[in-house]
């Protein structure tokens, strides 16, 4: 589902974000890579979902190879992938079905079956009651629920996920966590990226853990 | 496919009413520099086409010596007639030009009581071929003519035509290099107003770009919206000048103050708005201005990766 071999990325600050990073997710994994603040978690998720291009090393996202040159299809890779980001990127003014639909709309998806698809996504999330709510009216908990059903709502086979609870309390990340653990045991890959060295022990998934921007051992407790 | 182009301009139209004073102040400002445009058009277009008509009248009056005997004038009529470029010469006896300036003056023939008519040099009036009529074709025509020994004066105008064509030209000029700049002005404003749309629009567009919007699924609103400030501008700029044109055209027909020289000189001109083609052409220019404009903008502010950035 995933690949990275020997993956480099330097800004132009001359701050080297990633040094030769390999590893791999396979079909239906939750893998999570966990690191403090600064040690190339975004930076790895941006390069999967396109923002960013590596320097050096090669990607392999839903078996197309992203580092190919002259990539252009970032769209329809993107389609292929749900993405969550730590500050939801919602529209605040627009409620809770709106910004679902239209996430299908400009992705060519809407028509016929849309009311069904925003419902059964807000049903995954907990959220359904909230439907004609605007986003401003919602609890944080609530808005990145929210961003996860417009990220699921085109049914795609990758969750990345950049620090999805890291604006959350411990209750709020909890069910968000329950939320994602349920959509991987329906078959959903997942990355995600979290500093919260708690959150990813509560958890049985693998962890590849990134410090200075290069693949480390986990860090011995005790 | 309908349906796609229905959300496009719908999601256009959107764009513009949550940006309604900077497209309306677009339009405006493309309207008046195509305004300008155009009236240097309408008014190029005029005098190219009086140059035209005027040419089309153009004619040599070659003045005789006093002392030409009149049987030398039938030899010298069959001459001229014979000279490349000459149409028809017809001969203007003293008698004839004082019947001329009677016929001129009207009322007033009483002005020229008194005068005889052997004070007036005799003439010939030579039309030239159709090919001939041009400013340049007269001038070759005028020097052979100043060859013959028997004629004291050619006349055509010349001068008055060389001015009038070095107006046009420069008009010409003029129109095309305020023209010029007028349409990078405008690319520059259509850009600069669709940055702020783009830019009030940000965040949608960055979702956009999450989702997997499809470039053309983002940009196409933007370029309708450009197109869409270029046709109305230029549009409403082709109005005003008609409305300019109608008026200009009453004013010619009923302003009564005019002394009557005058409105005999206004009658023979018309005065034609632009033809429909050229409208269509000015109207096009705007709308691709327009377009080009929002590509501006897009390639600066729509590109996929950059956007996606947070």
């Amino acid at each position: 589902m995933i690949e990275m071999n020997h993956v480099s990325k330097t800004y132009s600050t001359r701050i080297k974000a990633l040094s030769d990073v390999t590893l791999k997710a396979s079909t239906g994994e939750f893998l999570f890579i966990a690191g403090p603040s600064g040690s190339g978690k975004s930076t790895l998720l941006r390069i999967l979902f396109c923002a960013e291009r590596p320097d050096r090393g090669e990607v392999i996202a839903n078996e197309i190879c992203i580092t190919r040159k002259g990539f252009r299809d970032v769209h329809r890779l993107r389609k292929t992938m749900g993405v969550i980001l730590q500050d939801f990127h919602l529209l605040r003014d627009w409620t809770v079905g709106k910004n679902i639909a239209f996430a299908l709309e400009i992705t060519g998806h809407a028509g016929g079956g849309t009311k069904r698809k925003i419902e059964e996504v807000l049903n995954r999330v907990n959220l359904l009651q909230r439907l004609k709510d605007p986003i401003f009216s919602l609890s944080a908990g609530e808005q990145q629920r929210v961003a996860i059903a417009r990220a699921l709502v085109n049914d795609p086979p990758l969750l990345l996920a950049d620090e999805p609870t890291g604006n959350l309390d411990r209750t709020m990340a909890h069910e968000v966590m329950e939320i994602l653990a349920d959509l991987n045991r329906r078959g959903t890959t997942i990355v995600f990226a979290t500093h919260n060295m708690n959150l990813v022990q509560d958890y049985p998934y693998r962890v590849v853990h990134l410090l200075g921007g290069r693949v480390v051992p986990p860090p011995e407790h005790g | 496919m309908l349906s796609f182009a229905r959300y496009m301009m719908m999601r256009a139209l959107q764009n513009m009413k949550g940006n309604l004073l900077p497209n309306i102040t677009t339009i405006a400002i493309i309207g008046i520099s195509m305004l300008i445009f155009s009236a240097f058009s309408l008014i190029a277009h005029n005098l190219t086409s009086f140059l035209k008509i005027w040419e089309k009248k153009i004619e040599v009056i070659a003045y005789l010596k006093k002392e030409i005997p009149l049987k030398e004038v039938e030899d010298l009529l069959l001459h001229v007639r014979s000279l490349e470029g000459v149409e028809s010469v017809k001969y203007v006896s003293p008698l004839d030009a004082i019947a001329f300036m009677e016929t001129k003056l009207g009322q007033q023939k009483n002005l020229l009581e008194g005068i005889q008519p052997d004070i007036l040099p005799s003439s010939f009036e030579i039309r030239l071929h159709k090919d001939y009529r041009t400013s340049l074709k007269v001038q070759e025509v005028a020097a052979g003519l100043r060859r013959i020994p028997q004629f004291d004066d050619i006349q055509y105008g010349q001068e008055w035509v060389e001015t009038f064509s070095a107006i046009v030209h420069i008009l010409r000029i003029t129109q095309w290099i305020l023209g010029g700049l007028l349409l990078i002005g405008i690319v520059f404003i259509v850009s600069n107003t669709l940055q702020l749309t783009i830019s009030s629009r940000r965040k949608e567009i960055e979702i956009m770009h999450l989702v997997g919007a499809s470039p053309a699924f983002i940009q196409i609103p933007f370029y309708l919206e450009g197109m869409f400030q270029g046709l109305v501008g230029t549009g409403l700029a082709l109005l005003f000048l008609f409305f300019l044109y109608y008026k200009l055209i009453l004013y010619k027909f009923f302003f009564v103050y005019l002394t009557p020289s005058m409105k005999e000189w206004l009658a023979g001109i018309s005065i034609a708005f632009l033809d429909w083609r050229t409208s269509a052409i000015i109207l096009g220019v705007g709308t691709v201005l327009g377009l080009f404009g929002s590509f501006v903008a897009s390639i600066r502010f729509l590109r996929y990766a950059r956007v996606a950035s947070q």
